[in-house]
């Protein structure tokens, strides 16, 4: 048995310990939010915090995951009102919308460690995050505005 | 046939009580009814006693904005805000028609007055039942966000309350579309109602639909393209817990038939691992001897072929040149690959004669039998036997026109009783195909001696999108997708001679974001700045002097004149390039600055989108559009395209065919024109611009001309 | 390989002067540059021998510019990647610990054991960078460049003799010899290198002249 507390509420599963934490999340737990892109942690769409790091879902295995507690995009926020989900809705980010829970997960960590970014530190967190679309001028947009919106603290959840 | 499958609709559709419906007829006319079962038309809009109202929308959101664009047309004319309404995606089924699409970026320029007809006939209609319900003149009442109002008496009836009244009215044939001046949402910065769904993971795509007691499968499909299956040993994967059933399922591309090996079972990830178990055995076909680099040798050989004339004028062959008056170019363009960040997915549940699909298809009405294609038969379910539901699409680009993935996996599902969700993983998305299809140019120009441009010849040199996806098609005539654009600039040139010499290819290939423009375009405004260069004319000024007649083209040449500071000089090692292409999804321009550093590297200081819109619906959304288009046109011309190696792709995942990433991109600055004319197309005009004006730039700033692409960013 | 930098502290040292004078007659003879300035516990068993030495730092050398090991060591702040050793994919970053930055850190991806498949991160539960303070860089080091820093002790992580034998068999390092599938080993086993490692340190640590 796999024990994962996910937006914080524990989940336990009878899954293989082998198993990708992005599978566990979407097709045992039902949480749709967290996207597979790649497999091979290359574009970011399967991001989830894992303890508050910004974690590849798709080749983080269950058995890492076991006992930890993990945040995905459905846990971010109540209201969709984190700072990023804000700006993110205010500079109308998305196209089609499919790279940004990975997006925001990947902002949200960089936010945390630093309050108010650069466009150079907003690459060195988000070059990791492909977004097929290209809305990369309004990723950079929208993480700038949240920082102003959460007034340059660092205590994003 | 027809009356089961729109009492299917009106089932799904049932509204609470008395309900106005306002739509078109299959032949453009304006209708309505209270009971939608009595009638065939599409209704747009959905009035209930309720005061709801529900605005449908017909074009499938591929990330291009429909899902705000669409319904803002009707909702413009009717005087609600999209707060007020309920915006519902439709699913292809029969009562919407065919035109249940996205593709060509046809959405809003096919749509624009139809659509804001339909609202203004709502709007009069609702007006003179409000009238005639007060016994007032029509003139003294206006409609404000969902209702009537009476100017002089400030009463008020809300468009729920009228419906009843309304429906004994006729509509007005022509409606009295809204004076621009007056526009509340079209031409003004809109939120997008899909966005809030796309920050929290609420929104549902294709890959995300959950349906009770799903399984999940994967399909090995020949890794040589071309490939049939001989034989298959299943035995060590059934022995994996989790794995259900193993069986084949043919899936149809075009003209092509893949026969491959479908592994079902409890999860994505056990069906994707037991692949590796999976032995197969597949007989080549002799496709295992074709190689990119032959390919391109072979084309290299066919140009020398005359080819079919695609257009002529003039006669190219009667042109008195002066000596050195004559240049000519090779250019070539590669194979490139979808990527949308969505793999391919769909989910189906056979019934019988029934079956239920759950996937993100830019075409919803063809998945269902409406629309163009023959995707029932080649299912075999009757068209009113298929209900689809039609989810958010994870990026299109032109790879969900195809709807083999969705044969694939009704035929998938037909394997077992559960419903079943097929998962493309991404190296299948990259080595599968369709792709785009290579396209190689051959130019010719003269000159006359006082250096204007008065021959011109484009010769494709490619193979046919229209063979590759239709069996009707006729190898001895050109394939006009394959010249699209060419000769539609708007260059006078008295003498142009276009042709095409077809390439058979055994791989699948379809539209790519922006077709063939954005290959052809590449060469075409690539060698018509080596002609300005030939004529020692500054590329812009040898552009406009091609454009004496007033056209669209000109216009967004003279806007990039001015945006770009054409003449301003920019400092030693730096250039400028421009470029401007029009085809039939609308017309765009853009100038590239670039800068060359002693370390041969090239980096681009900033490009200047301009569209030609004729009307803009929502300008923040067309920004978003134009700057994600600049940055996919980047990736094309620096990132690698798709490559053979003895029959197979040598690409598999983002690792060694990469995407641009937030670290790679320049700045963008957009403008949108729109004085009217011609309504055109939002989602493909900033890429055909691009890969051309960066090239022409580059030339500027060294004198080094790429002919190739993709090429890297260094000299 | 990497050279864990948070491991190693200052210890007490004890100078080699003693056979200072000898070594550097030897090295003027056999055509080797400078004495290693090793000023660390002294193994008293150790034999110098330059030769010997440089020999054994030619394969060593070889091991350590290999993809394996120089892809962590990169010239700038972001790793290569590939037998290739092309700039990492993404462009992470080292970061201040050399741990990456914000949402790339190396263990987002780099997983505490390697991941199944081709292509995909290699793993484990240490997986880093030198920290910024230390690089530790081996691309583009000659093999004299890389000896003198090898044993330079603000430039190897204040490693001491004994803390660079035992380096040879720090987890990450050893992990060069279990890369995942489609990435070449080092040209010497990890015996082999241990052996040769030693070999290099104990007779005198010698750079060879270029």
């Amino acid at each position: 048995m796999i024990s994962l507390t996910v937006n914080q509420k524990i989940y336990q599963l009878d899954v293989d310990p082998e198993m990708p934490l992005l599978w566990a999340l979407r097709e045992v737990i039902g949480l749709t939010g967290t996207k597979f892109g790649c497999g091979v942690a290359q574009c970011g769409a399967c991001v989830v915090h894992l303890n508050g790091e910004a974690v590849r879902s798709c080749v983080t295995k269950c058995d890492r995951a076991n006992h930890q507690a993990i945040t995905t995009i459905e846990g971010l926020s109540k209201n969709n009102d984190h700072p990023l989900q804000l700006a993110w809705n205010e500079e109308n980010v998305p196209q089609c919308g499919y790279c940004h829970s990975g997006q925001i997960m990947s902002a949200a960590v960089l936010l945390r460690e630093n309050p108010s970014p650069t466009d150079q530190d907003i690459d060195d967190a988000m070059a990791g995050n492909i977004c097929r679309c290209g809305t990369y001028p309004r990723i950079r947009k929208a993480i700038h505005l949240a920082a102003k919106l959460n007034g340059g603290k660092g205590d994003l959840k | 046939m027809e009356d089961i499958s729109r009492r299917h609709f009106i089932a799904s559709a049932t509204t609470a009580g008395l309900a106005l419906w306002l739509g078109l007829t299959s032949e453009g006319n304006l209708y309505k009814a209270l009971d939608l079962a009595s009638v065939n038309f599409s209704p747009f809009i959905l009035i209930e006693a309720s005061g709801q109202i529900t605005l449908f929308n017909t074009k499938p959101e591929i990330g291009q904005g429909t899902f705000q664009s669409f319904p803002a047309l009707i909702a413009e004319e009717l005087e609600v805000s999209l707060d007020e309404v309920t915006i519902k995606q439709t699913n292809g089924e029969y009562q919407f028609g065919n035109a249940q699409r996205s593709g060509g970026s046809a959405s809003i320029r096919n749509s624009y007055l139809p659509m804001r007809k339909i609202g203004a006939a709502a709007r009069e209609v609702l007006i003179k039942a409000a009238a005639k319900t007060w016994n007032v003149l029509e003139s003294e009442c206006f409609a404000q966000r969902g209702s009537i109002i009476h100017a002089l008496t400030e009463r008020k009836l809300s468009y729920g309350a009228l419906i009843q009244e309304a429906a004994k009215l006729d509509l007005p044939e022509n409606p009295k579309l809204k004076d621009p001046k007056y526009f509340k949402i079209l031409g003004k910065m809109s939120k997008r109602p899909d966005i809030p769904l796309k920050t929290n993971g609420s929104a549902e795509f294709g890959i995300d639909a959950i349906v009770p007691g799903m399984l999940y499968a994967v399909v090995y499909r020949s890794p040589v393209i071309g490939g049939t299956l001989k034989s298959f040993d299943a035995t060590e994967v059934m022995k994996i817990p989790g794995v259900v059933k193993v069986g084949t399922a043919e899936r149809i591309v075009g003209v092509y038939n893949y026969t491959g090996v479908a592994i079902i079972a409890t999860s994505y990830w056990i069906a994707n691992k037991a692949k590796e178990k999976l032995i197969t055995h597949w007989d080549n076909n002799g496709f295992d001897k074709f190689n990119t680099l032959d390919y391109e040798a072979h084309l290299r050989v066919l140009a020398k072929q005359a080819g079919i004339v695609e257009k002529s004028v003039g006669n190219v062959d009667d042109v008195n040149l002066p000596p050195n008056g004559y240049l000519e170019a090779f250019y070539e363009t590669p194979i490139i690959a979808h990527h949308a960040l969505e793999p391919l997915n769909c989910t189906a549940q056979v019934k019988k004669d029934k079956v239920e699909i759950w996937t993100s298809t830019q075409v919803s009405s063809a998945v269902t039998g409406k629309g163009a294609g023959d995707m029932h038969v080649q299912i075999g379910f009757a068209p009113e036997n298929i209900t689809l539901h039609s989810l958010f699409v994870g990026g299109g680009f032109g790879r969900r026109l195809s709807m083999d993935y969705i044969v694939e996996a009704v035929n998938v599902a037909k394997l077992v009783e559960q419903p079943v969700k097929v998962i493309w993983s991404r190296e299948d998305c990259t080595q599968h195909g369709p792709f785009r299809p290579m396209t190689f140019s051959k130019l010719k120009g003269g000159l006359s001696a006082e250096g204007k441009l008065i021959s011109f010849e484009h010769k494709v040199i490619s193979p046919s999108l229209q063979q590759s996806r239709d069996n009707s098609f006729d190898p001895s005539k050109v394939d006009l997708a394959m010249m699209e654009g060419i000769s539609e600039q708007a260059y006078e040139i008295p003498n142009m001679r276009n042709s095409y010499v077809r390439a058979d290819l055994h791989i699948p290939v379809s539209p790519w974001r922006s077709v063939t423009s954005s290959t052809v375009s590449f060469a075409q405004e690539s060698f018509i700045d080596e002609l300005a260069y030939k004529a020692k004319k500054d590329p812009m000024d040898f552009r406009l002097e091609l454009l004496q007649k007033p056209s669209d083209a000109k216009k967004v040449l003279l806007k990039l004149k001015e945006l770009s500071q054409w003449y301003t000089k920019l400092p030693k090692g730096s250039g400028k390039g421009v470029a401007v292409w029009e085809f039939f999804a609308g017309l765009g321009g853009q100038v590239v600055e670039v800068t060359c550093h002693k370390d041969k590297t090239i980096t681009i200081d900033r490009v200047i989108a301009v569209i030609d819109l004729g009307e803009v619906v929502n300008p923040d959304n067309v920004i978003n559009q134009m700057e994600g288009s600049v940055i996919m046109g980047l990736g094309a011309v620096t990132k690698g395209g798709i490559n053979f190696v003895n029959g197979k792709v040598a690409e598999h995942n983002f690792y060694d065919s990469p995407l641009l990433r937030v670290n790679e991109i320049p700045k963008i600055e957009v403008h949108i024109l729109t004085d009217g004319g011609k309504v055109k197309g939002v989602g493909e005009p900033g890429l055909p611009p691009f890969a051309p004006a960066l090239a022409n730039a580059i030339f500027a700033a060294s004198g080094k001309r790429f002919r190739k692409l993709p090429f890297k960013l260094i000299l | 390989m990497k050279f864990s930098a948070h491991k190693s502290g200052y210890k007490k040292t004890i100078a080699l002067s003693v056979i200072f004078l000898a070594i550097t007659i030897m090295a003027l003879a056999l055509n080797v540059t400078e004495t290693p300035p090793l000023n660390k516990r002294s193994p008293t068993k150790i034999l110098k021998d330059s030769i010997a030495s440089v020999t054994a730092f030619k394969k060593v050398y070889r091991v350590l510019m290999s993809p394996r090991c120089m892809n962590c060591h990169p010239a700038g702040d972001i790793p290569l990647q590939g037998d290739d050793s092309h700039l990492h994919t993404m462009s992470p970053k080292r970061g201040l610990e050399g741990k990456g930055l914000y949402a790339m850190k190396c263990s987002n991806c780099h997983q505490p054991s390697n991941s199944p498949g081709l292509h995909t991160p290699p793993g484990n539960p240490n997986w880093h960078l030198p920290p910024a303070n230390m690089k530790m860089i081996f691309q583009g080091r000659s093999p004299y460049e890389l000896a003198k820093q090898l044993i330079d002790k603000k430039q190897n992580g204040h490693k001491d003799l004994q803390q660079l034998i035992e380096h040879a068999d720090d987890g990450l390092v050893r992990s060069a010899w279990n890369p995942g599938p489609g990435r070449t080993k080092p040209p010497l086993s990890h015996a082999e290198f241990k052996k040769t490692w030693k070999e290099w340190l104990y007779k005198g640590a010698y750079a060879p002249k270029k």
